[in-house]
């Protein structure tokens, strides 16, 4: 399985574990404000700092939800684009898996001001360095990975570096600020402003533009345009690092988050200089609007076949863009990196040609329902803001309705037929049987 | 260290495929494991609610605690009933299994009616305690016991619901593939408020006679 997909396993644990404490805090901060009880208020015993640790319960899981599909994106990227298969593969997966275990152990490093006792601050100190380990492993393989390889400096591989350096200085401010006395000085600064930019925009950021870079040409049949990518690149990472590297300074020189004014004179100049920072990230994101615009009008010059990357894993192995059925014959799978290694089995010796036999496949049929729930959702969501209780009631029951007109539903499946597929297949030749 | 194994006896090796080879699972499988990681966000998220609650258990603004306004004899008449709706429920599972529709639909009526009790035996005592002024603003205990016995509640509400429109839908489908997997769903989530409800009966009501 390719680590992206375990990173998005992942993920996706973390999500089923994660937000339901963030449904039940809702639920009972919706109480508190629409009827009146008595869980987070000052009146009635209630207890306000149980929010904040409800809160972080669901959002430290979250931030590692947001950074394990970009560390996954990475992976992918790396290994194709250093031309190697990726540097400790059973390594990675554990400390995938480790991290999605020791995110629940972490969250009270939100608020070591809180005033829990030393020993509960020393506990979550220790732990939120012990989860940077797992962490340095997953660096160290990238890096590993790229060693000795033929590197083709792409747009994706470009944010994937920018990332490791980004990242790992967020990284260790990150354990910095693990230390609870050091925490108490820099709680609510600009330093932990700088820290959580570091790690989001450095991981998360970097590693969605790596993969829409990446991944782009197998969703919609031509690449985005490389000038045009790497522009952006350079205008996001040095406008980065104008930005978010003087709010270390400012935290440590005292000056703290959420300022409606200031009147010092020497943050000044600091905070002359993100704010030119900023205006080179916009410079970046325009850049980013440029390229997607100049691609879709060159997208006759920019078309590519099932493979342009040269890649490793099997999405490259069928059309881009993939038929809803994605692969015409179900691929046999025998080791990592399938696609390559066939490749590399076609390049040594000729394979005998397999004869590829077609067979219908079973879809599921495509439904109204998701939307048409969302947006009874909305309605309700949207009367309860403005307390118009009857409009909630309206939007609860359409979407009760909603879900149950799907349940009485009689087909859900349609068949593609095997001539489909097989027209599908002549016109599309790129698919290399796996 | 499969190698080895394989090795030595390498015709049952061989014969036995593994599970990743024997291809996809059955769909009805592939439901019930997708309900069962369902069933346990779900109780995940009762896991905050109790433990929001363990942490007001001892808030009570002055007002009454559990000790004061919890009816043995009432909360002994409700684990009653829902534990004989499981059962019913598992006997409702055995007779879609043997496609007996009038068993069925017996053991699903007996099923609601028991959840129906239950759910008026709760709504009394919520009742009741509103009545003394020890409702859900009384303090942050009360608040928190309401929003937990009152969550459990909801979901047999909502399983009340879903009972009624499997019945409608076995009347009217009859015991086919997707229906006979949504009784199986809705028979899971049934035991599993079971389980919630032993939990809340000892954390709650047990645990504060006790204090």
């Amino acid at each position: 399985m390719p680590v992206f997909c375990w990173t998005s396993l992942a993920a996706n644990l973390l999500i089923v574990a994660a937000f339901p404490v963030l449904t039940a805090t809702l639920a009972m901060l919706l109480l508190d404000r629409y009827l009146g009880f008595h869980f987070f208020t000052i009146d009635g015993q209630g207890n306000a700092m149980m929010y904040v640790n409800l809160f972080w319960v669901w959002g430290h899981p979250e931030v590692y939800i947001l950074v394990l599909p970009a560390f996954g994106i990475f992976s992918e990227v790396v290994s194709t684009f250093s031309g190697k298969p990726l540097f400790g593969y059973r390594s990675m997966v554990a400390a995938t898996m480790v991290i999605c275990v020791l995110s629940f152990v972490v969250w009270l490093h939100h608020f070591f001001t809180m005033g829990a006792s030393a020993n509960v601050n020393g506990f979550f100190g220790v732990m939120t360095m012990i989860i940077a380990v797992p962490t340095g492993v997953k660096v160290f393989n990238w890096l590993f990975t790229m060693y000795g390889g033929r590197i083709r400096f792409t747009v994706p591989i470009l944010w994937s570096i920018g990332f490791m350096v980004t990242f790992v200085i967020g990284g260790m401010t990150g354990v910095l600020m693990a230390v609870p006395p050091a925490d108490f000085q820099l709680h609510n600064s600009l330093f932990l402003i700088a820290h959580f930019h570091n790690v989001i925009i450095g991981g998360t950021v970097f590693g969605l533009m790596a993969g829409y870079n990446y991944w782009f040409p197998k969703a919609f049949g031509f690449k985005l345009d490389e000038r045009w990518g790497r522009a952006s690149f350079w205008c996001w990472l040095i406008g980065f690092y104008l930005a978010f590297m003087p709010l270390y300074a400012l935290g440590l020189m005292g000056m703290t988050r959420r300022m409606q004014h200031y009147d010092v004179a020497s943050w000044q100049p600091w905070l002359v200089a993100a704010a030119i920072g900023v205006i080179i990230i916009l410079a970046g994101i325009v850049c980013q609007v440029i390229q997607l615009v100049v691609s879709i009008r060159g997208r006759e010059q920019l078309k590519v076949n099932a493979d342009p990357w040269n890649g490793r894993t099997l999405e490259w192995a069928t059309a881009s863009p993939p038929p809803a059925w994605n692969f015409a014959v179900l691929p046999q799978v025998t080791d990592l990196d399938a696609l390559w290694n066939k490749k590399q089995r076609e390049r040594t010796q000729a394979q005998p040609p397999k004869e590829r036999k077609f067979e219908p496949i079973e879809m599921p049929k495509n439904s109204a329902t998701g939307f048409i729930t969302a947006f009874f959702a909305v309605v309700t969501g949207f009367a309860l803001i403005w307390h118009i209780w009857w409009m909630a009631g309206v939007g609860a029951i359409g979407g009760f309705l909603t879900m149950l007109a799907f349940a009485f539903r009689d087909e859900e499946e349609v068949e593609v037929p095997a001539e489909q597929i097989a027209r599908f297949e002549q016109a599309n030749q790129a698919e290399i049987a796996v | 260290m499969n190698v080895a194994v394989a090795v030595d006896d390498e015709a049952r090796y061989e014969a036995v495929p593994s599970a990743s080879e024997a291809g996809p699972a059955a769909k009805r499988i592939v439901v019930g494991y997708g309900f069962w990681i369902f069933l346990l966000s779900d109780i995940v998220m009762f896991s905050a609610i109790f433990a929001a609650y363990a942490v007001l258990t001892h808030a009570t603004a002055g007002g009454p605690g559990g000790g004061q306004l919890f009816s043995q004899r009432s909360v002994a008449l409700e684990t009653g009933c829902l534990l004989a709706s499981s059962y019913t429920c598992g006997l409702m599972s055995l007779a879609i299994g043997s496609r007996r529709y009038a068993a069925t639909y017996l053991m699903a009526l007996i099923t609601f009616v028991l959840g129906a009790a239950f759910l008026a035996l709760e709504v009394r005592e919520f009742a009741g305690m509103i009545a003394i002024g020890a409702g859900p603003q009384r303090s942050a205990f009360l608040s928190a016991f309401f929003t937990l016995v009152g969550c459990h509640g909801l979901h047999v509400t909502a399983g009340l619901v879903w009972l009624a429109v499997m019945m409608a839908q076995v009347a009217i489908k009859g015991f086919r593939a997707t229906v006979e997997r949504r009784l199986l769903c809705f028979s899971l989530f049934w035991h599993a408020l079971d389980i919630v409800w032993v939990w809340l009966f000892t954390v709650v009501y047990l645990m504060g006679v006790l204090s």
